[in-house]
């Protein structure tokens, strides 16, 4: 590219429009020409000025924390423990939260006997959040967990399909993490067996286990604990069959 | 919310304590050293230097989240991604070539835009005019916002078509060829006034160069 071609494109490269080829080519043109550089600096900091005129909004209270925290994880640098509760109150905060969270999705798409199945899907659940509590105290016995720690959230079905779960997960930097998927209203054994998958922003893809049967409810649970991967970031949660297509997915909040 | 809840904590808002300190001022523009160190604190993943940073610029990234991507959550998460890809450049920052909030908000202006078009297909971006966007005379706010003082000086020396040009592209994430097409111009014609707009921007910015 000539420096006439590249000023013509720095425009709307620092307003963040251009395509990626362009944006690249322009790219290795400014690494070795400074004059161009120097335009694209000048451009750069004009356009920058238009997100500092915005009228100001705050940042939530706890961000502060969690981007210093998933800096300092990348960093490789310890992340300071925060105030440990005991794990069985991490635990009744994530039935608390569970429950919020409704039976709505592990029902989502069987209307029929509504009733019946909500109470199948409730009763399932209370076994569920003792297996995890179990598998808790196995995982730490007798250590303390903060409840910052226990994360979880819905799977619901895509694709117009059926059944739903949900994900519960431990990410912690004092102890193994681990994953426990719990699905319900699964009714097409021909797609077993399913895998679960957790994926992080990057797209990298974790393997959390797999489910080989379903009981007479379509239901079946899955974990896995990690003796090396931190789960920080790996929110996003998926459940594909045998021919790799999604059947539930869903996204932990971490944050919480 | 209150001031204290808004401020760093350890009083961290552009101080940062590690080894020499390098600034004890809590606003205004940072040397350039200081911004390589506050970098190369960021690379290691100091606390403190982590921590001013997110005092420094925190507030305008999500702000900038807020707009472009329209929810709380969706700018909480850009604010991050955007921290985390900033210690991923850390290493590739240099302050000779421009400063660390220009550094900042360009990282965070490309991932929100990036977003949008990814998850949104060819559907643009929620389009905010710049002409809404300063406010002079807002007040609601207990710290000097300096950076923001200068931006809307800035933004005075445009004309208003030049305002809502910018502001298609820059909010809007609209092309210069999408514009030209839109209005019925040249396309030249569109790149040169993109051009003008910014470096005009550019002109009134000179005053609040770093120090």
């Amino acid at each position: 590219m000539t420096c006439l071609e590249v000023r013509e494109l720095l425009p709307e490269m620092s307003i963040g429009v251009l395509a990626e080829p362009e944006r690249e080519r322009l790219g290795r043109h400014l690494q070795w020409c400074a004059g161009c550089r120097k335009e694209a600096g000048d451009l750069d900091q004009a356009a920058a000025t238009l997100a500092f005129a915005l009228q100001p909004a705050f940042p939530p209270e706890g961000l502060e924390e969690r981007v210093v925290a998933s800096v300092r994880r990348a960093a490789g640098a310890p992340v300071k423990r925060r105030r440990a509760r005991n794990v069985a109150a991490a635990v009744v905060a994530a039935a608390i939260a569970f429950a919020s969270l409704g039976w709505g999705a592990v029902m989502a798409g069987r209307a029929d006997r509504f009733a019946v199945r909500a109470e199948q899907a409730e009763r399932e659940q209370a076994v569920a959040i003792e297996q995890f509590r179990k598998v808790v105290a196995n995982v730490i016995p007798g250590r303390d967990l903060p409840d910052n720690e226990t994360h979880i959230g819905p799977l619901t079905p895509v694709a117009a399909g059926t059944g739903g779960g949900f994900v519960l997960q431990l990410v912690s930097p004092t102890v193994l993490d681990f994953s426990m998927v719990i699905v319900n209203g699964l009714h097409e054994p021909d797609r077993l067996p399913l895998r679960v998958q957790l994926v992080n922003r990057e797209g990298t893809v974790l393997r959390a286990g797999q489910i080989t049967a379903l009981n007479g409810n379509g239901g079946a649970e899955v974990y896995h604990q990690f003796q090396t991967q931190d789960l920080a970031g790996f929110t996003k949660v998926r459940v594909v069959d045998n021919r790799g297509q999604t059947v539930l997915a869903g996204t932990v909040d971490q944050s919480s | 919310m209150t001031k204290a809840s808004r401020k760093a904590p350890g009083g961290a808002a552009g101080v940062y304590l590690e080894g020499d300190r390098v600034s004890n001022r809590p606003e205004g523009p940072l040397l350039a050293r200081e911004e390589q160190q506050l970098v190369e604190g960021l690379l290691a993943g100091n606390e403190d230097a982590v921590r001013a940073l997110y005092a420094r610029y925190a507030r305008p990234i999500f702000t900038l989240g807020l707009r472009l991507l329209g929810s709380a959550e969706a700018a909480e998460e850009l604010t991050q991604d955007v921290f985390l890809a900033a210690w991923r450049k850390a290493a590739r920052f240099d302050p000779a070539r421009g400063r660390l909030s220009t550094w900042l908000m360009t990282i965070a202006h490309n991932l929100a835009v990036d977003r949008l078009r990814r998850e949104t297909g060819v559907t643009r971006p929620h389009l905010v005019l710049v002409e809404e966007v300063p406010e002079i005379g807002w007040v609601d706010e207990e710290e000097p916002l300096i950076e923001r003082d200068a931006a809307i000086r800035a933004l005075e020396s445009l004309s208003d078509a030049e305002k809502r040009l910018l502001g298609r592209a820059y909010f809007g994430g609209l092309t210069a060829r999408e514009i030209a097409e839109s209005d019925g111009i040249p396309l030249g014609t569109v790149k040169t006034r993109l051009r003008t707009a910014l470096i005009k921007v550019r002109r009134a910015n000179q005053d609040k160069e770093r120090p």
